[in-house]
Parts: structure tokens; C-alpha cells; sequence
């Protein structure tokens, strides 16, 4: 066999490995300011939807429960989007003639869905539950910001598996009564974090951090 | 010094003969790391920069968000229906005639995976593999998706107006020149029709042709009793079985799933009243191996043995009926095992069962029913029944059509749903009598090789897309519930029958209904929800009939026997890939089939594994390669059918002159004589050369010092003893294993003090039958990867059934162990992963993050049980053209795509994957509790594999519940673990084999344990 010989150009990987070397804290600056950045976290997407629905009137100045639409929170690992039927449960009566609602309309007359765009979306390894969730006591708030108060929602929280994980750690800061979980201005009476510990200990809330929680 | 140099001890078990041989290649083949060298990989050369091209092209896009996903609610949510919750429906499956209760889980709509129906007494939750794979051949894209007529598309309004035209001008002449074919099937909705046609068109014939058609048990009780009458067993009521190549708890015989279990039921040793079996057969059938006593003989040997029994028999309880033969006919052997069998049979008497397999004639099963008849055992393990209306027949009835084609009576023919131009015996010319018939019209789930002959063929609805009914064994009826519309727009049998006889628009529910004559919807919706309705037949009482003693057989030179492939069946579900992959149970070949011979026997001819070899039956010949099958009766050759079809697709094979497609396996159906379908005699020879067969019992073999590793523990892996000496030293399955104290380096990290999830698998009931292995697949997405690549060694289901041949090459019988991940307190491979891909639940499971492996494969080298499986190419973008993850126009693609479990990440290249104790539903099962805040209750969570196994090998659990089966299971003495001197610490736990000789011919001292 023959031997093997370094090529002449190869004398030149000293010099390149220096200036790689160099540039090496200008490139890990880069790497932690973007990779954290809240663009890359997705945290501020704001898609466009197909109809103009405002969170901020519906839930907020109307005072609509969550639940009224997403019906299925506490049974399923999806918070449903609704049915164009639960739309014109009043838009047969209030604003029928709007042009905003038109694909509504459409999708009553042709029995084909309205293409709402997904806004927290999770990587398609991520088995989320949305009622092991809510059952818990965990509010709609603490993960979706104050939905009440969005023209059209975005995404509030980065999402991230640090983020989730911050709170299967120390669910304490996010627990509250079930019963409460959709009451947007909710407050815990006095501090919230032994408020909190009280609940996790009453509802035996021990959330697991195991891989196949949420991968499998 | 001079124990050390002597030879090695040939080794009580033993897992093939190349191993117990010492075959050179065989050393060879373990030698090597890699049983092939890589081979160029999308990453190497021009791949790789592509890679770089398209890694550059990624990183100039800003922004790094996921493509934009949509959200397309329903316009009204139908009721009850909630999305990402899963609902099931319970359903029926037939066979050929065979009816297995089953329940359909669908999800969002979508089917997505079958199960048996544990309420049900007619398999009491039990699954064959075939019934598993059904939800993959609902999404086959190879399915019939339009109306031919000829080679050209059309419509069915075409179709249906082609039909009733020759059903009309049929009419005015009472129905001659018109006549229908059909497979078997149990559907009395289907008998109602061929009733309603037989009155309108009185001169038109109904044909039944079914290739797995045996009619012996049923034409033996009309000869035995005089009368039709069906036989209901019960063997839990059994104490002594005694089996003579028989299928009784075969998932493709009538009941089988629910009399494996309740067979299983009786083989606990632990309790007090284990059943004794004696097995005489020819193959090794899942009863023979679960036998007490097992002998090989050849199929021609089984008129004698049935004549020595009920001779003798009748004889000692003074009401002969047929003579005794002499004992020179049975040879000393067998005549000292039957003389005890017979003792035995008459002090159990009413306590007994004798089955003989469906492949025997009128007249052997006519003895086999005197017999249950002369030891009182009708009453108790045996009930004759009315038999109900099915549609059965198998080649008289085809040779009747060919002969009415032939003479010209035939001038329109219906084929609904058969497939006789592949699967004809070979004499019975029917492909060339059907191009004489005017017109034929085939209805079929595919355009087979009938299909394409015939003038007109048309789509059949899957039985997951429309309403249906069968009826099981004791009479009662089953519903066949639809979970989803006909995706490739094809119609039910019925449907296509009513239509003709004249209901304008029907609908399958509507016949199903009307059939079952309920008279509210309140009744028809409680039958739909339990899945079935009326009453069982009538009990009839049975007398003997005068009876004349039958001709005894000289054996043949080679006698040949046919049966229907375990996985395949007839050849209808060729073009099914967890199917075609599932290793058969004996020989492990995946991918095909083989003549099957006995070691003396193989020898005899010069045959070895993968040898070429020409069979010839009544001068017709078929030329495949041989697989020696130790422990099957010398002197026999073994056949299956239902592989080498050329029109079944992708899949199995497709001989289409534009785009061929390999076919797998090779057509016996070529050879088979209408004479004698099951069992016939012939010659082989060896013809040379030698084929490379996809055999999966070898693959995870390991080089030499594991291999006698594995020799001097192999006793230890599959551990056994007889039921005396267990009784006496119970403790002696632990003692077969002897190591110093296990201490461990470290404090055990966990406590496990929530769930502590087990299993057990109890080798006492497992019968080798593979349905776990398809249930598995089909709920964890697991890839099918390929003839060539099994070959290669890297085939991905999470379980395999590992096989051990006891004794000596000639006699053997066959022990079957099912390998899952072992999911380890102390896990080998958790401590080499480098990238923290395999991790330690709280729980004690082991988890495999498919998102962080890199692929190094260490964990699998560093797994004793080697039970991690590799994804060396792509392959379920390779097989399915698509994954969840990446869209596509493709129609095709997505339609297969279909059968994915959305509870389950589908896995990629370069990414390792094993058994994770299902842990998507211990997942579910926890939410769904903690929700209602309730505890777990023992039984709310199931794996696949249990909820298919029909005799309850497998049990899964919770083992910090004190109550919970798993528990009590790991708790009896016979529980051990596999390797466990390696202080692994394994959630599952083997029960050991136990069997119940009968003291006179147990072998002496084999089993006695070393009990110190």
C-alpha cells in the first residue's frame, strides 16, 4: 500500500484553523443572540387568518369562556378549533351580512372547512395534552399570554422544551383552581407561590419529566 | 484437566441446524460485523453535495419558523366525536368463511388499528396476523379503485347496466346461462341474497370455491351421526387432549382464537388441574407445541392411529365399532405411546377431547367423532350443534363449473370476490373455461389474476368501509360496522346483489339490517353496539351409526402436504407488507414460501436450506427452494400456499410487462391436485443450485465466543421442566442459573415508587402464531424494509419470536419465545449512549428519544437481549413515499400514509428504535385517569401484543399494584429472567415451560432439576 502524503495545499490548514479559531467568540456571540432571540423562539408569530377574529371582542369585551368554542380542552389532547357551526350559532343573527364572515359562509354552503393557520405549533415529536393540562389547573393564560386582549392572537411564550420543562420542574407558579383556568385576570389570594404548593399538594400534581411525557 | 479437552456436549436446545451443525458459512457469516457492506448512502459523493447545496439554500432563508400548518375544523362536528380522542367499534372480520370478532379503533375519523374483541366468545379478544394487517390493506393504493370493462376504465353505472342486462335476458329463460361464483363466507345477509336469486332466476347455479375449503369434519359427523350436525368443543373442560394434526386453535379455523385461549387456560401449572395434550402430526402446529407428548408421523400414518384408537377403545368399553389394526401397523414406538393414550383416554373419561386437523377426509373424522362419542365426552367437552346456512364449497364446486362451462351452460358469470385463476388446483383447467364464458363480470377488492380475464371487473369495498354481517360457530351473528366511507369508491358484495335483484339505490346497512329482522332501531342500535344478535343453534343429540372399518393408507414414497400460509392465507393478502415480512412461524422465512422437509428426509434427497428443488405431483412440477424443518414427520414434504401471485401488486408481486415487480415466493396452487387438495403424494429432486432465502432466525446471531455463551446458557434462556418435578421443587427453575451475589456499582438512580410497569410471557401458552408480532407493527408505526434488506439482516419489528428446537434434529419439538425490549432496571445500553437518546423513565421504562440519536448504534451493541432495531435507510419514505412529517401530491402516498398511528412518532434513517412497552397508551391510560382523578385500574392499559395474543401468553402491568395479573404472574416460582447473572434487572419475566408427561413416558430424568 502506498503511503499516504499530505498534499501541498494541506500546509495551509494552520493558517485557517488560526483565523477559524479567531473568529470563534464573534460566532458564539452570534450563535447565543440569534439562537435565543424571540424571533427564532417564534415567540411574536402572528400569522394572518382567513377571518378577521378578534379574541379581544369575543373573549374580552364579551366575556365569552374560552370553552365556548374550544369545547373539548378537558377531554382531548387538542383545544379543538371549532366547528364553522359554533360560528353561526350567532352570526346567523348577529352581523349575517358581514364581508368579514364571508368564508364562514362559504364553508356553511359547502360543507368545506375554513383553512384557519396553525399559531402554536409544536414539532410534530412533541405529544401535548391539552387536558392533562387544564385539568390540572394549569390557565389557559399561563402558555397563550392574555388572549383576551389580542386583535389576532399570537404566540406569547417561546414554547421551548427549557420553557416547558421550567414548569414540570416548578409547576407551583402556574397553578390555580381548575375551576378557574379560562378566568383570564385571575390572581392568586396572597402568594402565589405557596398559594400554588397548597394546590399541587391537594391535587396531587406531580408533573413527570420523563422523555416519553411528551416523546414517544 | 480431561473434562476440559473433551468435545463439547451437543447442546440440548438449539435455535437451526447450520448453528447445531457447525456449518462453516454459517461460522462465517457470524464473523462478519456487518452482514453487508454499506452501501453508498445519500450522504456519500454527489449526495453529499447535495446535501451542502440544500443545507445552504435552508440557511439563506430567513428566518427559521416550520412551514405553515392549517387547521381545517369540521363545518358541523358530528356528535360524540371529539378530535385526538380515539373511538372504537366493534366489527367483524370473515375469512373464508371464518368469522373473528373483532374492534376497530379509529382516530379522527380515520381507522387506524384492529383488535380482537375480548367480550366475545367467538375468540375472546384473540387476533390471527392477518386480522391484525387489515388496516393496511385497507389503505393498499394496489386496491381496485375503478370499473374495467376489459382493459378499458368505465363507470359502474355501465358495470351495474351490463350486469342487469344479462341478469334480464337470464330471467326469461328461468335463469339458465347465468351463474354465480363466490368464496366462502358466513354472512347470512350473502345467504339471504343467494336465496332471493335462486327464486327469481330457479335455473341459475351458485357456485362456492374456496381454495382452504375442508370438508371432512363436517361430512365426517353426517357419516359418524347420520346427520349434519357442527361440533362445538370446549377444551378448558378437558383434562387430556389428544391431537392429531390438528388445527383446532389455529386463528384460521372456526374458533380457533377462542379455543387457543381457552386451551391455554388449562395449561397453568401453577394451579391444580393442568390438561395433558399428545400431539401426533405431521407439521408442528401451535397445538403440537404446546403437547405434553409430541411424535412426528406421516399423514398417512393417522388413519392408523385413529383405528387403534377407536378399536381399541370400543372394544375395552365393550361397544366395538370398528376393529383394532394390529400393533405391527403402528410399529413398536408408536404402539407403546397409544397404548398409554388409550389407558388414559378411558380413566378421563368425559374428560377428554380428540381433534383431528380439517386436511383429513369424511371417513378418519367420522372416527374422530365415534371416539369423542365411546369416551362420553359429547356433553362435556363436546356439543353437536344445528348447523347454520353458510356459503361453503372448495373444488368439487369449481370442477362442476368448469364442466357446465364446458358444456355450454355458462354464459354469464359473476365472480364475487374469488380469485380461481390463481388459486385453481392444477387440474381443474379453469383459466381457459373462463375465456368460453360470454361475459364475466368480477367483482374483487383487486384487479387480480381473475380480475384481468374477466370482460368486466369492478372495486369491492374493504370490510372496514361498508356494513356486513357473518355468523361464528355457535350460530349467533356478528355485525360488520364500517368505520369510514369506501375510500376507492368500490360496493359490497351484497350491495351488488341486491341491486340486481331489483332495489334501485341499496345500501349495506339496510340489507344487513333487514336480514337480522330487528324490529325497533332501539334493538338494532343495541346489536350494533354489542356487535351481534340472535340466538345459538339448538343442540342435537348424536348417535352412532352403524360404522365399517376404513381403508388404512401404505405410506407414500413422499407424501405432500398443502396448507394456507400462516401470514398470507390463500394468497389474499399477498400484496399486504407487515404480511409478506412476518416470518413464518417454524421455518422464520419472510418473503416467501418453501418446501419444507424433515431432517433424514433432506438428506436423503441432498436438500438443504434455500436448495432448489423439483416437486412433481401427478406428473405436474414446480420448482422451489427447500428449508429443512426439523421435528416435521420424515417421509413429507410440506407446501404453502397463496405466495408467487403475478397480478397482486407492488407488494407481491406484479408480472406487468412495463413495470414488473418481483413476485414473492412461488405458485404451489400449480401443482395442487383437485383429487386430493391437502394431502397428496409426489417425488422430489434436488435440481441444484441455491436461492437466497430471507430467514430471520439467524440474523442477530453473534460471533463465536457469544455464540458458546449462548450454547452453555441455553437451558437457562428457555427454561423448562415437567410438572412433577416442578411440584417437587418449585424452586428449581431458579436453580438452572448460578452466579455470585449481584451488587451493582452504583445506588440504583430511580425508586420507582409511582408506576412500575412489567410484563410476563408465559412459555407455557405461547404458540409461536406471530399475531403479537403483526399487532406490534401495526401499532408502532415500525417500517417494512424488504426482502433484501431482511436478507441483509436488518428487518425493524420490535418483537421476535425466537425459536428453539429441544432434542435431536429428528424428533424435535419446538419451543417459541417472543423477544421485546427487556426494558431493564440496570439497562446496558442507557450507560453507553453518548447523546442521551435512550434514558430511565421514573417509571422504569426505557425511553428512546428518536430526536437525539445519532445513530452510533452503541446501545444495540451493548444490549445482551439484542432487541434495538437500526433504520439504516429511510424506510418508510422508501416504502410509502411519505412520512407525517413530509407533504406530498403523491395519491398513493398518501393514501398509505393512512395507516400510520398518529400516536406514535414514525421514525427516519439513521435513528434507532425498539419496543416501548406501547407507551403512547400508558401515556394515554394515565391522562385519561388523572383527569377523572382515579387511579389506574389493572387491565386499562394493554399492549399490543397482549391484546393480540389469542392464548394470553403475555401479560402486562403494573407491578407496585399488588392485585394487578403481572404481579401475581411474576411472583410464581417458574418466573425468571432472561440473563439475569448480568444483573440487568429485566421488567419481563419468562415463566417457564412446564409440561405434564404422562409418568410412564416421560424421558427419564431430562428435566430433573439441579436442585441444590
Amino acid at each position: 500500500m502506498k503511503l499516504f502524503v499530505f498534499p501541498r495545499w494541506a500546509n495551509k490548514t494552520r493558517q485557517i484553523f488560526g483565523v477559524a479559531f479567531a473568529g470563534m467568540p464573534i460566532y458564539l456571540t452570534a450563535l447565543v443572540t440569534f439562537g435565543f432571540s424571540p424571533k427564532t423562539t417564534d415567540v411574536g408569530y402572528q400569522p394572518k387568518q382567513p377571518v378577521p377574529y378578534s379574541h379581544a371582542l369575543h373573549a374580552g369585551e364579551m366575556g365569552l369562556d374560552c370553552k365556548y368554542c374550544h369545547n373539548t380542552v378537558e377531554q382531548s389532547s387538542h383545544a379543538a378549533i371549532p366547528p364553522t357551526q359554533t360560528c353561526l350559532n350567532c352570526h346567523t343573527l348577529v352581523h349575517p351580512e358581514s364581508s368579514k364572515l364571508l368564508p364562514i359562509r362559504e364553508s356553511a354552503a359547502t360543507n368545506l372547512p375554513v383553512e384557519w393557520v396553525k399559531v402554536h405549533n409544536l414539532p410534530d415529536y412533541v405529544y401535548f395534552n391539552h387536558s392533562a393540562h387544564v385539568t390540572r389547573g394549569v390557565g389557559c393564560v399561563s402558555c397563550h399570554g392574555r388572549v383576551d386582549q389580542m386583535e389576532e392572537v399570537y404566540q406569547d411564550q417561546p414554547l421551548s422544551m427549557s420553557w416547558c420543562l421550567d414548569c414540570h420542574n416548578q409547576p407551583e407558579k402556574n397553578l390555580r383552581p381548575p375551576e378557574e383556568v379560562t378566568n383570564m385576570n385571575w390572581k392568586p389570594p396572597g402568594d402565589a407561590v405557596a398559594y400554588g404548593k397548597a394546590l399541587r399538594e391537594q391535587n396531587n400534581i406531580n408533573p413527570p419529566t420523563d422523555c416519553s411525557t411528551c416523546h414517544r | 484437566m480431561s473434562s476440559m479437552n473433551s468435545q463439547p456436549k451437543k447442546p440440548k436446545y438449539w435455535r437451526s441446524l447450520a448453528e447445531l451443525e457447525g456449518d462453516p458459512e454459517f461460522s462465517e457469516y457470524v464473523a462478519r460485523e456487518f452482514r453487508e457492506p454499506l452501501e453508498q448512502t445519500p450522504l456519500s459523493d454527489a449526495g453529499r453535495r447535495r446535501f451542502m447545496q440544500l443545507m445552504g439554500a435552508s440557511f439563506a432563508l430567513a428566518g427559521c419558523h416550520y412551514r405553515e400548518e392549517k387547521i381545517l375544523p369540521h363545518t358541523s362536528r358530528p356528535d360524540g366525536q371529539i378530535p385526538g380522542v380515539q373511538t372504537s367499534y366493534v366489527t367483524v372480520m370473515d375469512v373464508a368463511g371464518v368469522a373473528t370478532p373483532l374492534v376497530a379503533t379509529s382516530y379522527d375519523g380515520r381507522p387506524i388499528k384492529v383488535r380482537g374483541h375480548r367480550e366475545d366468545q367467538a375468540s375472546l379478544g384473540g387476533t390471527g396476523p392477518f386480522h391484525e394487517a387489515s388496516i393496511l390493506g385497507l389503505y393498499d393504493p394496489d386496491r381496485s379503485q375503478k370499473v374495467m370493462q376489459g382493459q378499458t376504465p368505465s363507470t359502474w353505472e355501465a358495470f351495474d347496466g351490463a350486469l342487469l342486462a344479462a341478469y334480464t335476458a337470464a330471467q326469461k329463460a328461468g335463469g339458465e346461462g347465468f351463474a354465480v361464483l363466490s368464496g366462502a363466507h358466513s354472512s347470512p345477509t350473502l345467504a339471504r341474497l343467494r336465496n332471493e336469486l335462486k327464486t327469481e332466476l330457479p335455473q341459475a347455479a351458485w357456485y362456492v370455491y374456496e381454495p382452504s375449503h375442508a370438508p371432512g369434519k363436517e361430512r365426517g359427523a353426517e357419516l359418524a351421526f347420520g346427520k349434519r350436525v357442527r361440533e362445538l368443543v370446549s377444551p378448558e373442560k378437558a383434562d387430556v387432549i389428544v391431537a392429531l394434526d390438528s388445527d383446532l386453535i389455529s386463528a384460521q379455523s372456526p374458533s380457533g382464537l377462542a379455543y387457543a385461549r381457552k386451551v391455554s387456560e388449562r395449561r397453568d401449572p401453577d394451579s391444580d388441574s393442568m390438561s395433558r395434550i399428545y400431539a401426533f402430526e405431521s407439521l408442528l402446529s401451535e397445538l403440537g407445541s404446546l403437547a405434553d407428548h409430541r411424535v412426528a408421523v406421516q399423514p398417512s400414518k393417522i388413519a392408523a392411529i385413529l383405528a387403534f384408537l377407536e378399536g381399541t377403545i370400543g372394544s375395552e368399553l365393550g361397544r366395538a365399532t370398528i376393529p383394532a389394526p394390529s400393533a405391527d401397523v403402528l410399529g413398536a414406538e408408536l404402539h407403546k405411546v397409544l397404548s398409554v393414550v388409550v389407558r388414559e383416554l378411558l380413566e378421563k373419561k368425559g374428560k377428554s377431547l380428540v381433534t383431528l386437523g380439517s386436511r383429513y377426509g369424511a371417513e378418519l373424522h367420522a372416527s374422530a367423532h365415534r371416539l369423542n362419542v365411546l369416551l362420553g365426552n359429547v356433553g362435556s367437552t363436546v356439543r353437536y350443534v344445528e348447523p347454520s346456512e353458510t356459503l361453503s364449497g372448495g373444488v368439487d364446486d369449481l370442477a362442476a363449473l368448469v364442466a357446465d362451462i364446458d358444456a355450454g351452460k355458462v354464459k354469464t358469470l359473476l365472480i364475487l370476490g374469488a380469485n380461481p385463476v390463481y388459486s385453481a388446483p392444477a387440474d381443474i383447467p379453469f383459466a381457459p373455461a373462463l375465456g368460453k364464458v360470454e361475459q364475466s363480470f368480477h367483482l374483487g377488492l383487486y384487479r387480480d389474476e381473475t380480475g384481468e380475464k374477466c370482460s368486466w371487473h369492478a372495486p369491492e369495498a374493504h370490510f372496514l368501509e361498508v356494513w356486513g354481517d357473518a355468523r361464528v360457530q355457535d350460530g349467533t351473528v356478528r355485525i360488520a360496522q364500517p368505520l369510514i366511507e369506501p375510500l376507492l369508491g368500490g360496493r359490497a358484495a351484497i350491495e351488488v346483489l341486491a341491486r340486481l335483484l331489483g332495489a334501485p339505490n341499496p345500501s349495506s346497512q339496510a340489507l344487513v339490517r333487514a336480514t337480522s329482522h330487528l324490529p325497533t332501531d332501539k334493538l338494532w342500535r343495541a346489536a350494533v353496539h354489542s356487535g351481534r344478535y340472535g340466538a345459538a343453534a339448538n343442540e342435537v343429540a348424536v348417535e352412532i351409526q352403524a360404522a365399517s372399518a376404513f381403508e388404512l393408507p401404505s405410506a407414500g414414497e413422499l407424501e405432500v402436504i398443502f396448507e394456507t400460509d400462516p401470514a398470507v392465507f390463500d394468497g389474499r393478502f399477498a400484496n399486504n407488507g407487515w404480511l409478506q415480512e412476518l416470518p413464518h412461524p417454524l421455518s422464520k422465512q419472510t418473503w416467501g414460501n418453501a418446501a419444507l422437509v424433515g431432517p433424514a428426509t433432506a438428506e436423503k434427497l441432498g436438500l438443504g436450506d434455500g436448495h432448489l428443488c423439483e416437486v412433481t405431483i401427478e406428473g405436474r412440477s414446480v420448482s422451489l427452494p427447500s428449508i429443512i424443518s426439523p421435528g416435521q414427520a420424515e417421509g413429507t414434504i410440506a407446501l404453502t400456499l397463496g405466495y408467487g401471485r403475478t397480478v397482486a401488486g407492488v407488494v407481491g408481486g406484479f408480472l406487468n410487462p412495463a413495470e414488473p415487480v418481483e413476485v414473492s415466493g412461488v405458485d404451489v396452487y400449480k401443482v395442487r391436485p383437485s383429487k386430493a387438495p391437502f394431502l397428496a403424494s409426489g417425488s422430489v429432486k434436488k435440481t441444484g443450485g441455491r436461492q437466497e432465502l430471507a430467514i430471520t432466525q439467524d440474523l442477530w446471531a453473534i460471533d463465536a465466543i457469544g455464540k458458546s455463551g449462548q450454547k452453555q446458557r441455553e437451558d437457562q434462556l428457555v427454561r423448562e421442566t415437567t410438572l412433577a418435578d416442578y411440584k417437587a421443587h418449585p424452586d428449581g427453575i431458579q436453580h438452572k442459573v448460578h452466579h455470585p451475589p449481584l451488587l451493582s456499582l452504583w445506588q440504583p438512580p430511580v425508586s420507582y415508587e409511582g408506576h412500575k410497569w412489567g410484563m410476563a410471557v408465559d412459555l407455557n401458552k405461547c404458540t409461536g402464531c406471530a399475531a403479537c408480532i403483526v399487532a406490534c407493527q401495526s401499532e408502532n408505526n415500525i417500517a417494512v424494509v424488504g426482502r433484501s434488506e431482511v436478507t441483509k439482516g436488518r428487518e425493524l419489528t420490535w418483537i421476535r419470536v425466537e425459536r428453539y428446537y429441544k432434542g435431536d434434529a429428528k424428533k424435535a419439538s419446538v419451543r417459541q419465545q417472543p423477544v421485546m425490549c427487556q426494558q431493564c432496571e440496570n439497562a446496558p445500553c442507557e450507560q453507553v449512549c453518548p447523546v442521551g437518546a435512550t434514558m430511565h423513565t421514573e417509571e422504569g421504562l426505557n425511553d428512546m428519544v428518536y430526536n437525539r440519536c445519532i445513530g452510533t448504534r452503541y446501545c444495540s451493541n451493548n444490549c445482551p437481549y439484542k432487541v434495538r432495531r437500526f433504520n439504516y435507510r429511510n424506510y418508510n419514505l422508501e416504502t410509502i413515499g411519505t412520512t407525517p412529517y413530509t407533504g406530498t401530491d403523491d395519491r398513493r402516498a398518501k393514501l398509505k400514509a393512512m395507516a400510520f398511528n398518529p400516536e406514535v412518532t414514525v421514525r427516519g434513517r439513521g435513528v434507532m428504535e425498539k419496543c416501548t412497552f406501547c407507551v403512547q397508551r400508558i401515556q394515554n391510560a394515565k391522562i385519561v385517569a388523572k383527569n377523572q382523578r382515579r387511579p389506574l385500574k389493572d387491565g386499562e392499559i394493554s399492549t399490543a401484543c397482549e391484546d393480540a395474543c389469542p392464548s394470553g401468553a403475555i401479560v402486562f402491568g403494573d407491578l407496585n399494584d399488588k392485585n394487578s395479573r403481572v404481579a401475581a404472574a411474576q411472583k410464581v416460582p417458574r418466573a425468571y429472567e432472561l440473563l439475569q447473572e448480568l444483573n440487568n434487572r429485566p421488567r419481563v419475566n419468562y415463566l417457564a415451560r412446564i409440561s405434564n408427561p404422562h409418568p410412564e413416558l416421560s424421558e427419564a430424568d431430562e428435566h430433573k432439576s439441579e436442585h441444590h
